[in-house]
């Protein structure tokens, strides 16, 4: 069972990681809808920057 | 190619009923999906500025600029390494399904996919690091590649347009196979702007220039930058390796790059461990690794020769002796 739930905790991790920059997007855009676009600008540009320094 | 590597029988072949070549390329095809729902979600936000908060000419822009960025980086992503590995290996056991996903994968990166299999595949890896490898940057014999920012600008979609008329109009099975590629894309391609001719040059065309400019393009430029061809006294100078965790998680394992273009028939899932296997011979053979990603690769080609020279600074764990 535990070794169940291993596979199944990592194979979770392996999905949402390998999607993590399109769900990102998909957070950015539909979050405009909650907290407005300026601030979807705001998070997109640190995270870019983000990028460029660190990965 | 490693021995045990060829004498690996395909997984489609000894179970035909598959719908998958390999375990994994499901989750190359939940990647494309995710990305076209973020079109879609970002089309239907601009058509409902409301919902969005939209009230004038500035929060659009503001909503605008924050989608199209987001959308090239993850469609940069989704040309350049997802479809890329699909290129090398089809992810389908069916050949009718790959060639029809492959035309509904890359439009929405701005390529027709034979075009960017064309490319990648019979230029690119065949070539690679020759002087008519010309998806690369200009470069000297010596490796040094032109300035980063005019391959940026100048590569997707001008000197590449000129290469491919060249090149696919040379031959006549060739040109009529690119012309019936080229109108199938264009159909796909033009939907957006029957919807909202406006929205999509800002939300379709836009992240296209992103996607190919700011990502493929700085990902060919690092992960070639200061290399050699391949010769036997230099065999594994050809290109950068990139072992950051989570760029590697992130990004189908693309900063493997001196193994995948050794062994560019391992599967995308499986370069780590190849990796692994292959590391003292890239320490004794001095492939230049970085512990980063592209990102900070291109981050630091891009600046002053002070922050090229960290570049070319080696991964403390990669260097002989260590």
């Amino acid at each position: 069972m535990e070794r169940l739930a291993r596979v199944l905790h990592s194979q979770t991790a392996l999905i949402f990681g390998r999607s993590f920059f399109p769900l990102f997007a998909i957070v950015i855009i539909l979050g405009a809808a909650l907290w407005g676009p300026w601030v979807s600008l705001g998070v997109t540009v640190v995270a870019i920057a983000a990028a460029l320094r660190l990965i | 190619m490693i021995p045990a590597v060829r004498l690996l029988p395909s997984r489609a072949a000894s179970k035909p009923w598959r719908l998958f070549s390999h375990p994994q390329d499901w989750h190359c095809v939940l990647f494309h999906f995710i990305c076209l729902a973020a079109y879609a979600c970002a089309f239907w936000l601009y058509l409902h500025p409301k919902v969005a908060s939209i009230t004038g000419p500035w929060s659009r822009i503001a909503f605008v600029l924050a989608s199209a960025m987001v959308l090239g980086w993850i469609s940069g992503i989704d040309v350049g390494v997802n479809f890329h590995n699909h290129s090398h290996r089809p992810i389908f056991t069916s050949p009718f399904v790959n060639r029809w996903f492959g035309r509904f994968w890359t439009f929405s990166g701005g390529w027709p996919s034979f075009f960017w299999e064309y490319c990648h595949v019979t230029i690119h890896h065949a070539r690679l690091l020759a002087d008519d490898d010309w998806t690369l940057p200009k470069h000297s014999p010596d490796g040094t590649f032109e300035n980063f920012q005019r391959y940026l600008f100048t590569h997707w979609p001008w000197r590449i347009s000129i290469h491919l008329w060249k090149d696919l109009t040379a031959r006549e099975p060739l040109r009529r196979r690119s012309l019936r590629e080229l109108a199938i894309f264009l159909a796909l391609w033009s939907i957006p702007f029957w919807i909202d001719p406006v929205m999509a040059v800002f939300l379709w065309a836009l992240p296209h220039w992103i996607a190919n400019a700011f990502v493929m393009n700085s990902g060919m430029y690092v992960q070639h930058a200061g290399c050699v061809p391949k010769t036997p006294a230099k065999p594994v100078s050809h290109s950068t390796v990139f072992v950051s965790n989570f760029f590697n998680l992130t990004m189908f394992n693309i900063g493997f790059h001196s193994e995948h273009h050794d062994y560019p028939r391992v599967h995308w899932s499986e370069l780590p461990e190849l990796h692994q296997r292959l590391k003292q011979e890239l320490i004794d053979g001095r492939t230049h690794v970085v512990p980063y990603g592209n990102y900070h690769a291109a981050f630091l080609l891009a600046g002053d020769e002070t922050r090229q020279a960290g570049f070319a600074e080696q991964d403390s764990r990669y260097k002989p002796g260590h």
